[in-house]
């Protein structure tokens, strides 16, 4: 059985790779209006790309070459970007396309799109797990004192941290993000001011993706890399989202953690319902509070 | 004479914002009441709170004398409150006499049947046809409502909430976005109407809200500023301060 | 001026059935089709088959009443399939081996006690959030089927619990066969492909009928307001909630009928009829086949079974087709293959 101060720091872990792809799946809802369904799957691919950069297999339809590898650190970087240049190519074939028609149909133009990247990872790197391994100094436990708990998470605790960080100055700080924030509230006020809303589009889209695919990289060495592990993220994501409230940043921070503790609460006493109690949280706050715990979302 | 809806002391924040504040009102029957003020006054969220779109953050509202307050949309609706919306909210897939028809069923009674046939509820679809007719929309009758004129659609809005055999019927800027021809018919129908049923019209077109009204209320900053009869408001000097210098109520200045 | 419907002498029995005379005809050569089939097609691989595209497209119909007729989506209404589909065998295997029609009951009834709060559960809401409550609840069911492997034998499906020692075992390790039983007269028996094929033909076409019956009947007028605009369907005194969950227990007792109908055929029944790429699945056939239309869908559930025995040898990679032929459907032929005819059956004076 896990220790408490285990379960606390799992909880945590969780609640921070949590935080990071809902903060993304929100973005391109205020922005793109958008709920993307395919979140999961580019999570996933994150995991992939660091995988195929980090051991330098390189397997795609064909291609089938060894390249040695890349530092850790700069998989960390290339891998999301490859997503969110995948994501740049979506908004611009399927996301733009579909913005004049009701919300229901583009709904289920992700929900395919989820399963077209699910089934081309699948083709591509197969079933079996893979694995992201850690640089050598992060692969050992720290111990304080008695209890010792694996490097790596603390490390993904900092990781997450710096993610923030650099969103919030991205958000605050630089045009695009001033720009991004305005267009979710009043768009035609931006774009009155002489703003390409679309690039402000595009920007958004693009930056959930990466979003997604940190998350998935750094969650890499944590678990085995499976086809199927974006489907779990995205059903907590909108966990997390629904209790958050949509368009609140404190209240998915908020729900980011308390998912995470409940997720790894749950995983050391019940593992085989884990998800279950999660599946529960959210119906409840869906019919109840569907402004999210904090009250300031907006959930239509 | 008791009146048919009446307030006390409504009250409706958002946040922070207080959009109604303290309303005190009464409608009686067969009465065109205006409501008039500068926009943000709270014209729109009176009607919200009355017909039951938003709640109350305090006061009551009373429908012949019962507390209805805390009623859902669709009872009140039943007991005979009906509205239009200032932004068309009509049936866009069906056509106009399936928009007329599903409010005349729920008013006659039918949605129950099952396995019955739509043509067999003959009551209900005489009903929606002579309305239709009303209207002057046979021409278009079983046309898709998301194919017509902008001011087809606004009349069907209408008749939607007259299917529902209103006692009330409350009018969010019905001639919004109309061109004269089409104004000038809907002043005429209700004016008709206000002989029937009590009727509250909140509008911006100074002249129509004049010659038609039996009396007004002006509503400013979520609060009642002026009541009377229309001659009387327009000689009312805190109404025009309230106005002051907007053009739109210009006319309203110059009749001093 | 009299209702459109009423217009122009027909003969009895269009009069009666209210439908246009085009249509009737089309139903009636479909059926009689679908009646003489087995004898055409002899293989039972195909009799399946066939079956089995009657009952994905009973399931696909049930959803169209709830997403093209009510507007509420549901991303896996195939757990409603599922779920009668255990309670069915559960019921077979444990309690009485005997009854079919009992089965049958047991089957939709269970389906209807789980959907009836779940369903008052998620009428509060609409559009998204209604989705996702789908998804949430269906991922509960599929995690409840697949770990509670003492019950439901988890992985393998019912076939696994047999095979625990649950009372009753049956020849080949499955579900038991059953006569199908009129009365006295005893009619066949499940374990014969042409027999149950004839069974689900005719629970499908009564099923048929009578929805359709239903979405023209007045309360179908009621659910397509709420689809067209439920704000204004409360402001005409529709109750929305009540309606939606009226919509929704239609839908779920036909998805449970279908699911007695699997449980019959199959003899089995394993979480992964569940999950949510099969409701992924049932989702795509209403889309194919046209929303809206109640017998799109069949022709949905067909192309798409068919299309998938054809490419079996890419039945590896199905997502990917899957993933794509969704996107393309919602790109370009949202309304499917029905809106397709309806568009061609339109005449000039009706279009935009």
């Amino acid at each position: 059985m896990a220790s408490v101060i285990q379960i606390i720091l799992n909880g945590l872990v969780l609640g921070g790779v949590f935080l990071i792809v809902a903060i993304g799946l929100n973005i391109i809802y205020g922005l793109n209006r958008v709920m993307n369904l395919a979140h999961g799957s580019l999570y996933a691919l994150g995991a992939y790309f660091g995988y195929t950069l980090v051991t330098g297999k390189v397997l795609l339809f064909g291609l089938d070459f060894e390249f040695g590898g890349l530092n850790f650190f700069l998989a960390l970087i290339l891998a999301p970007a490859l997503v969110g240049l995948v994501g740049w190519v979506l908004e611009r074939v399927l996301i733009e396309p579909m913005r004049d028609r009701p919300m229901i149909y583009t709904l289920i133009l992700t929900y395919g799109l989820m399963f077209l990247i699910d089934g081309l990872i699948k083709a591509n790197w197969g079933d079996t797990p893979h694995y992201i391994i850690p640089p050598e100094f992060l692969q050992k436990p720290v111990y304080i004192g008695d209890f010792s708990y694996p490097a790596y998470r603390f490390a993904l605790l900092v990781g997450v941290a710096v993610v923030m960080g650099l969103l919030m100055t991205l958000l605050n700080r630089t045009r695009m993000g001033i720009n991004m924030r305005a267009a979710a509230d009043i768009p035609e006020m931006v774009s009155a001011l002489g703003v390409n809303l679309k690039a402000v589009r595009v920007g958004a889209f693009v930056l959930g993706c990466v979003m997604a695919g940190i998350a998935g990289f750094l969650v890499g060495p944590l678990y085995p890399i499976l086809p199927i592990m974006g489907h779990d993220m995205l059903i907590s994501s909108f966990v997390v989202i629904v209790i958050g409230g949509l368009g609140s940043l404190r209240g998915v921070i908020v729900a980011a953690l308390l998912v995470g503790f409940v997720q790894a609460l749950a995983e050391a006493v019940i593992t085989n319902f884990a998800m279950v109690i999660v599946y529960m949280l959210m119906a409840v706050i869906l019919v109840f509070k569907p402004y999210g715990i904090l009250g300031e979302g907006k959930f239509e | 004479m008791e009146p048919i809806i009446s307030t006390k002391d409504l009250m409706r924040t958002f946040g922070g914002v207080t959009a109604l504040n303290l309303v005190s009102l009464d409608i009686y029957d067969k009465q065109l009441r205006s409501i008039i003020g500068p926009n943000g006054a709270g014209k729109t969220t009176l009607i919200n709170v009355i017909t039951g779109k938003l709640g109350a953050s305090g006061g009551e509202v009373f429908y012949r004398g019962q507390p209805i307050t805390n009623y859902s949309v669709h009872k009140r609706v039943r007991m005979g409150i009906c509205r239009t919306f200032q932004i068309n909210s009509i049936f866009m897939g069906l056509t106009v006499y399936e928009n007329i028809r599903i409010a005349t069923q729920l008013h006659l009674g039918g949605s129950g049947r099952v396995f019955a046939r739509r043509t067999s509820l003959k009551k209900v679809n005489q009903e929606a046809e002579s309305i239709v007719d009303r209207l002057n929309l046979n021409e278009v009758a079983y046309q898709s409502v998301e194919n017509l004129a902008y001011g087809d659609q606004r009349l069907v809005e209408v008749g939607i909430a007259l299917a529902c055999d209103p006692k009330v019927l409350l009018l969010d800027e019905p001639t919004a976005g109309m061109s004269p021809k089409e104004t000038r018919h809907i002043a005429r129908l209700i004016q008709e109407l206000a002989k029937e049923v009590a009727v509250v019209l909140v509008e911006h077109d100074v002249e129509l809200v004049m010659t038609i009204s039996d009396r007004l209320t002006v509503l400013h900053q979520g609060g009642i500023i002026a009541e009377g009869p229309p001659q009387e408001i327009s000689n009312n000097c805190d109404v025009k301060d309230a106005y002051l210098g907007s053009t739109k109520w210009a006319p309203l200045l110059e009749t001093d | 001026m009299s209702n459109r419907t009423n217009q122009a002498p027909g003969s009895l029995l269009r009069r009666w059935s209210g439908a246009h005379p085009l249509s009737l005809g089309g139903f009636v050569l479909v059926v009689a089709g679908m009646v003489v089939l087995p004898l055409v097609v002899t293989n039972p691989f195909y009799q399946n088959l066939w079956t089995r595209i009657l009952i994905f497209g009973l399931l696909a119909m049930s959803l169209d009443v709830l997403l093209g007729f009510t507007g509420l989506l549901s991303f896996m209404h195939n757990s409603y399939l599922g779920l009668a589909a255990y309670a069915a065998g559960l019921f077979t295997i444990n309690v009485n081996p005997e009854s079919l029609w009992l089965a049958m009951l047991v089957g939709v009834v269970f389906t209807m006690i789980i959907a009836w709060p779940v369903g008052w559960l998620q009428v509060r809401t609409g559009g998204l959030a209604f989705a996702l409550l789908t998804m949430a609840f269906g991922m509960m069911y599929y995690t409840v089927a697949w770990k509670w492997h003492d019950v439901t034998g988890g992985d393998d499906g019912l076939v696994a619990a047999i095979e625990h020692g649950l009372p009753k075992v049956a020849e080949e390790g499955m579900v038991p066969y059953l006569d199908i039983n009129l009365g006295p007269w005893n009619l066949g028996n499940t374990s014969d492909p042409v027999h149950v094929y004839y069974l689900v033909l005719f629970i499908v076409v009564v099923a048929f009928i009578l929805t359709h019956r239903m979405v023209n009947s007045p309360l179908g007028a009621v659910l397509e307001a709420i689809r067209e605009n439920e704000e204004r369907a409360s402001f005409v005194g529709i109750n929305v909630r009540r309606f939606k969950l009226i919509g929704w227990l239609v839908a779920c007792g036909l998805a449970g009928l279908a699911g007695t109908l699997w449980m019959f055929l199959e003899r089995n029944i394993a979480p992964d009829t569940m999950h949510a790429f099969e409701g992924a699945e049932v989702l795509m056939m209403v889309l194919l086949g046209g929303m809206g239309s109640l017998w799109g869908p069949f022709l949905g559930a067909g192309i798409f079974i068919l299309l998938k025995d054809c490419l079996s040898s890419a039945t590896e990679h199905w997502e990917i087709y899957v993933g794509l032929v969704v996107i393309f459907l919602v790109l370009f032929l949202p309304k499917g293959v029905a809106g397709l005819s309806s568009m061609l059956r339109r005449k000039p004076s009706e279009n935009k």
